[in-house]
Formats: C-alpha cells, structure tokens, sequence
C-alpha cells in the first residue's frame, strides 16, 4: 500500500516534469519574432514626459517617438544632421532659425508638427507649471529666452545669452523631443505615461514592470523610417537577471557588466560592444574639514592611493584609469593632466610635515559590491601610509541623501560616482562655490574656476572653450581635492542579427537607428 | 450571538487592528528612513527646490498623525493617493501587478501541499526507513535554502541548460499556456521551502495520529491502511497543516519580493521593492497595505476554518459562549 502511494507520486512527478519543456515550446524564440526585437532596460519607465523624464531609459523612448528638431547621427560621434527641421541656423550666438518639413502628423489624430507645437515643446521647461513646478530639467533650456513663431513651419529660438551646447543637451537630446500642444494640454498629467509624437516609432502598449512597446508608426513622414516592426522594452533590474536572459535568448540586447563579456564573446550567436565611459568616479576630499584642509595631507592621500590596482582589483582591469575630470572623448580633456604614482612613503612623509601621522578617517561610499571593493583597497592602500580609514557603506537612498544642503559637511572622503553628459560644462558644473553646501563634496571654492565656469558655458568658440575647461582642470588638480579613479565603461551583449545605435556617453540608445544585420 | 459569529467579529477585529498596525508601524519608521526619490532618481541635478517640492507632493511635509489621518481616510474609500512621478493612480498601480503575485502565491501554494502531502506520507509510511531517512534530509535541504538561491538554480538549470522554460516576465496575459511556462519556476522557488517544512509537518502528525487508538482499532477491524490514510488518518493530520499555512501565506509573499526581482516578474512585491529603493513611500505603504491585508486575510480565513473543521475549538467555543 505505500508502495501504491510511493508510485503515484514518483508518477505524478515525472509527468509533470515530461510537461515542463511542453509549456516553454510554443512561446520560445530565439531573440525574438521577424522584425521584432527585445531590449532590456534596467528600470521600467516612470515619466515620459520630456521636461520631467528620469533618465536614459525614458530619453531613449522620447527620442524614438517624438522627432526632434535635429538629431544625432547614428554611431559613436556627437554629429547632427536635422529632423523635423528642413533646416535648422545658427544665426547668431544667441538666435537659432528653423523650418520644418510640412505634412509631419502626430500620432493619435492631434495634426500636422507645426512652429507653435516647437515653441510649446521648448517654453515648457522655462515656464513653470501648475502651481508653480519647476520642470525636472529646466537646467537643459536655462539659457532661452523665448521662441518666436514667423510662420505655420517657421520660427526663431531666441537665447538670453549663448548657450553652446543647446544642440547637445537640448534640440537633439531628450528635452528636445517635440510635443503636439493640443494633446498635451488634453492629457495633463497623463502625458508621463502617453507619449504623443510624431516620430519613427510609437508607444504601442504598455503594461508596468513587464514591458513597453514600441511599434511603428504608421503615419511617420520623415526621412528615417524605423526598421523594425516592433521593439519590446523589457525591464530587468538584476544585471544577472539580464545576462541569464540574453544568453536564454530572450533578450537581444542588453548593457552587461565588463566582467561577463569573455563569456557572451563565446556565443557564435552573440556579439559584444564596448564603449569607453565618459562618466567619472574620483575620491573626494573635503578640504574644510580638518586636517584635511592642509593641503599636505591631501597630497599624502593622494600619493597613498593605487588607482591602478583599484582598476585590477575592484574592474577586473576593464576599464582605464581617469587622470582628470574629463573623459578623453570631451572637449576640453586635458591630455596632459598629470600621473599620481602609488607611493606610500611618500604619502607618509607628506602626512609627518603635515603633522598629521597616525591620521584615523572615513570613507564614505555606495554599498554595492564594486564600490566596497574599491573603498577595501583604499583602506589597504591608506593602512600602508599610516592612515587608518574606517569605512562607511551607505545604500543609494541615504548615499544621495547627502545633497541635502550641508549634509556634506562632515565628510572626509568620498568615493562619488557621477555620469555625464556630452558637454563638459554639465560636469564642471558640481565643482563650483555655489554647489558647496550641495553636491560639490569637496567643498573646494575658488573664484577663478566659478568665472572660467561661468565664461565657457557662454562662449561658442570650440577652441576657446576647450582651454578654459583644460585650466579648471589645472585648478582641481592644484587643490589636490580629487583623485580621479575612471571614466567607466559600457559593454553591451547584442546577437548578431542585430545592429543597436549606442551615442557616446553609452546610456542613449537610438532605438529608431536599430537594425538587422 | 451564536459562538462562532462571535468568534469571526472577533477575528475580523483582531485583524483590522494588526492591519492598522503595521501601517502605523510603517508611518514611524519611514520617518527614520535617510534620503528622498528625487535625489536618487535625478542625482546631482536634484535642485533643493526639486527636492521640497517632490516632499510636498508625497505629503511628507505634514505632521506623521496628518500623514496617517490622511492615508486611512482615503484608503477607506479606495484612494491610494497618486504616484508623484508616474502621476497614476497608485491603486492601479496595485491593481496591474496583484493577479500576478496572487498567481504566484496561489501556485506556490498547490505546489508546496500537494508535494508536501505526498512527500510527509510516504515518509510516514515507513518510519525509520531509508526512504523515510532520505526524505528527512531532503526536506531539512529545501527548508534551509533560501528561496533566491533556489530560483537562480532554477533559472541556471531549466532555462538556460536544457532552454525548457522562460526567464524573465508574467507571459503574455492572453496566453495561458505562455503565463503557465512564466509561473513554474518562480512558483518552484518559493514553494520549495515550505515542500520541506509540509513534509516533516505531515510526516509528525500523521505518525501521531497513526498510534492513536482508534486506527489501531480500524487495523484490528482489517480496514485496509490505504483507506485508514486516506480517510480517517490524513483528514486529522491536515488540521496543523491548515494553521501553518496562514503563516506560509505570509512567508510566500515575502519570497516573492526576491522571486520577482530574480525572475524580473512584475509583482507587489517588486513594486514594494523598486519603492523602497526610490524612497516612493506612497507606493511602499500601499503596497505594504496590500500584502498585509493579503496577509490577515488568509490568517483570517485559516482560523475560521479551523474553528469549523476542529471540533476542540468548536467545543471550546461553545463553552466559552
């Protein structure tokens, strides 16, 4: 009798076990349908409203849906060439000149892209809204003043002072995405989960925290129709997560952490791309908080750190080691900056002239794996030196909550990671006097970078522009109040049959420039 | 009143105020909690301004009795406020991701008493033996794994070695066959724990209740053992099992936090989850409203059911009245 008992069960188990691969069959295809692809995305959207979009993930789906005045060329290189517009003028460094293409309709029946929809799209950031919201990214389109319609196709973008990077944070990136005023004044609020544009591709479907998609549009006039059919936004928090579905072909495209590419090179089916990082991660020094305001001490730090074994300890060696703020791609990178050797008797020297041997301090950082890694050898590295650091790991929510005014204020150091933007003067924008009490950790003032700051983000000339940022990054260095660690790097697992469109800084996609191989 | 209406007021009471509990619990607590959304959503860009004006919106700038005042007179009418920045109705957003999780638990659920049954007898059947031995250790192995290293296992051995089942996501809702393939693993990965915990649960009662004298006297009456089992034995044994699995209930929801994150499957608990991260207290508590009202539900229902089915509770509240 249980033996009776026994087999049923051992029965009933290995039925349901034969099911198994039955249930799987009929839904799986290898990176999906015909002219169909699966992306993941780290997070599901939040607000895809231009002005108070969150991040990369919703400036990529803007940019697909909503055309642009201009738009980056597909590839590695900050390149334009225009969109919406049939031409677009810098007519002066503070005026800009359109026309754009007659017959470009919006989706969902709201007509014909037009100058006033242009003016709409843009003045919003600069007006606030009900009750007074200041749009998320107003900082994009600081610098207008207002837009003048001329024509049903024309108008002129006036600027109250010049803004030389209005193209690259602005008219083509995702606070440029043009918006029909008619169907945003109807939706309201609902516009952060309904996107009307007039784009290559639009917002299908979507169903929270399992996808988004993106199917094309079947009204789009302009001059780059969408490949694919369909794109399928899958968010996958999990980085392994993510990995385990592209290898189970669920997926045909996704960032991946560095260490992992050997594995996805081995797949015939898979190919991988990297672009090197022009985000940056430094150690910060607060050099009001004693004795770390002695300018010794902040040299010795500096001379006690092993960046490189940073970048082979805590990045496996895949990335390279920053030497100033500036990635190498930016304008205005100092390829001269100097190389700070890991040299800790040196460090101890500096530390006893200083007066400050047997130096005990904090490391405050994120608590993810890789950060404490970095924050362990620092304390190793530091140790040699004398310097006993003790560690402290903060998850992002209390990490970031150090922006909260003068809450930076007891730091001592701090391992900050920040990305960036395309212009350098989104980066050296955290480093001037004003931001002290915020995000300018170090809480080093100097009036000399606060006036560069402020000339180079006015001032058109390239060339020009470039120095002033090269003798910022002179000044920084001078402080010794960051020791820059990397510009980080992004790898991405894509199969062969798939052609992505990755911009420069690696977290814009340009989903209508994919394509089949 | 008869005993046992009085005996449900009483439960539904107790219920409401564990209910009002853990919200208040959770009021406290946030207010000790460091950071805000827009800093962590925006970083650096996030103006001080940005900053006040996003606490306003989330009503965090009130006084903590206003706070609470505010969320239980409009959770009462169904008003779960609205995301600040999705700007959707927090409620739909519960809404969109429960059937998922509630076919999660519910799957978990069958998966864990069927296997449990059937493992907690066959060891009961054969006391001492092998097979009793080997499924002792194989329990105590599925209690003491958590639920996360299961489901990667899972994901490593039937989704990407023999490509039997999906990864990631609920499937397509119009699909049954397609949401079936999305539900086995993650359901496997939270039932696997309480497989074990049944089988010891069962295997211990059902041994009592088999050296008890009235099935003595049904073996001495020749009443086959399969029947004896199956009919008389296994129905007393189930009555602990009923009362654990209240508890279960509440453990497979806090699973399927790890579950839905592993499985990138929508889900309570990953909407809970990904809020905590952001410091979106309005969907947190909400969300943590929805599971414990899951939660004292279930707790509810399983003590009711045992006062039904036990006759000493029964009895007892009876006397009682």
């Amino acid at each position: 009798m249980a033996l009776s008992l026994d087999r049923r069960s051992l029965l009933l188990t290995a039925s349901g076990a034969a099911a198994l691969p039955l249930l799987g069959l009929g839904s799986r295809v290898a990176f999906g349908a015909e002219g169909e692809i699966t992306v993941r995305i780290e997070k599901d959207i939040s607000n895809l409203d231009p002005a108070n979009r969150v991040g990369s993930v919703e400036d990529n789906i803007i940019i697909a849906v909503c055309q642009t005045l201009a738009r980056f060329k597909p590839g590695t290189t900050l390149e334009w060439e225009p969109d919406a517009a049939k031409t677009i003028t810098q007519v002066s460094e503070t005026e800009i000149a359109f026309e754009l293409h007659p017959g470009q309709m919006f989706t969902g029946g709201y007509g014909e892209l037009t100058a006033e929809d242009v003016k709409f799209s843009y003045e919003r950031f600069i007006n606030p809204g009900d009750a007074g919201k200041k749009a998320a990214y107003a900082d994009d389109w600081a610098a207008l003043d207002h837009v003048e319609v001329t024509g049903k196709y024309t108008g002129r973008i006036l600027f109250k002072n010049p803004a030389p990077a209005i193209f690259v944070i602005g008219i083509c990136d995702g606070s440029g995405g043009l918006l029909s005023k008619k169907a945003t004044l109807e939706l309201g609020d609902k516009i952060a989960t309904t996107l009307i544009g007039s784009g290559p591709y639009l917002v299908k479907e979507w169903k929270p925290n399992d996808h988004l998609t993106l199917e094309v549009n079947p009204d789009y006039k302009g001059n780059a129709p969408a490949p694919y059919q369909r794109i399928v936004l899958k968010p996958i928090p999990e980085w392994q997560t993510a990995l385990l579905a592209f290898q189970a072909k669920e997926v045909a495209f996704t960032e991946i952490e560095p260490t992992v590419v050997g594995e996805i090179e081995k797949d015939p089916e898979s190919a991988v791309i990297r672009i090197d990082g022009i985000d940056y991660e430094w150690i910060g020094i607060n050099v009001e908080k004693p004795p770390f305001d002695n300018i010794k001490v902040r040299q010795a730090i500096r001379y006690g750190i092993d960046v490189d074994a940073i970048i082979a300890g805590a990045w496996s060696g895949t990335v390279s080691r920053a030497k100033t703020l500036l990635a190498p791609q930016l304008l205005g990178h100092w390829a001269d900056a100097p190389v700070y050797p890991y040299d800790p008797a040196k460090a101890k020297a500096l530390l006893e002239e200083a007066g400050a041997s047997g130096l005990k301090c904090t490391l405050t950082c994120l608590n993810d794996a890789r950060t404490q890694a970095e924050a362990q050898i620092v304390q190793a590295n530091l140790a040699e030196a004398g310097v006993t650091v003790s560690i402290n790991a903060m998850d992002p929510g209390a990490y970031w909550d150090l922006g909260t005014p003068d809450k930076s204020k007891d730091l001592e150091l701090t391992i900050i990671p920040y990305s960036s933007k395309t212009d350098p003067g989104f980066q050296t924008q955290w480093f001037v006097s004003s931001q002290v009490t915020i995000w300018n950790w170090q809480r080093w003032k100097n009036p000399e970078f606060d006036k560069l700051h402020v000339e180079a983000g006015s001032i058109t000339d390239p060339e020009e522009r470039a120095k002033k940022y090269i003798r910022m990054q002179q000044l920084l260095d001078e402080s010794a109040s960051c020791i820059w660690i990397t510009h980080g790097v992004h790898d991405f697992a894509h199969a062969k049959s798939l052609v992505p469109a990755i911009l420069p800084n690696g977290s814009n996609w340009q989903y209508r420039f994919f394509k089949p191989a | 009143m008869p005993p046992l209406v009085h005996y449900i007021a009483h439960r539904l009471a107790a219920a409401l105020l564990t209910l009002t509990g853990a919200i208040l619990f959770l009021f406290v607590i946030i207010q000790f909690v460091p950071g805000d959304m827009i800093s962590i959503l925006l970083g650096p860009r996030a103006t001080p301004e940005l900053r006040a004006e996003f606490a306003q919106r989330m009503g965090l700038d009130r006084s903590i009795p206003e706070q609470i005042w505010l969320f239980f007179s409009r959770a009462i009418t169904g008003d779960l406020g609205t995301d600040v920045i999705s700007n959707r109705k927090i409620l739909d957003m519960i809404l969109d991701v429960l059937p998922n999780s509630l076919q999660l638990a519910g799957a978990a659920l069958l998966v864990s008493t069927v296997f449990g049954i059937a493992l907690g007898c066959i060891a009961a059947l054969k006391p001492g033996s092998t097979i009793d031995t080997v499924l002792g250790v194989v329990s105590v192995s599925f209690i003491t794994t958590p639920a996360f290293v299961i489901a990667i296992f899972l994901l490593l051995i039937f989704s990407l070695q023999l490509h039997w089942l999906p990864v990631i996501g609920a499937g397509d809702p119009d699909d049954p066959l397609d949401r079936l393939s999305h539900l086995v693993l993650p359901a496997m990965a939270i039932s696997i724990t309480w497989i074990g915990y049944l089988a010891r649960l069962i295997r211990a009662s059902l041994l009592e209740v088999l050296s008890e004298q009235h099935v003595r006297m049904m073996r001495a009456y020749g009443v086959p053992e399969v029947r004896i089992v199956r009919h008389f034995a296994l129905r007393l044994a189930l009555v602990p099992m009923i009362a654990v699995m209240g508890i279960g209930v509440g453990d497979m929801i806090s699973n399927a936090v790890f579950v839905e994150v592993i499985f990138a499957r929508p889900g309570v608990g990953r909407l809970i989850y990904e809020a905590i991260l952001l410091r979106n207290f309005p969907v947190v508590q909400a969300g943590i409203l929805t599971t414990v009202l899951i939660y004292v539900t279930c707790n509810m229902l399983v003590d009711i059911l045992n006062a039904v089915i036990d006759p000493r509770i029964a009895r007892s509240l009876k006397q009682a009245a």
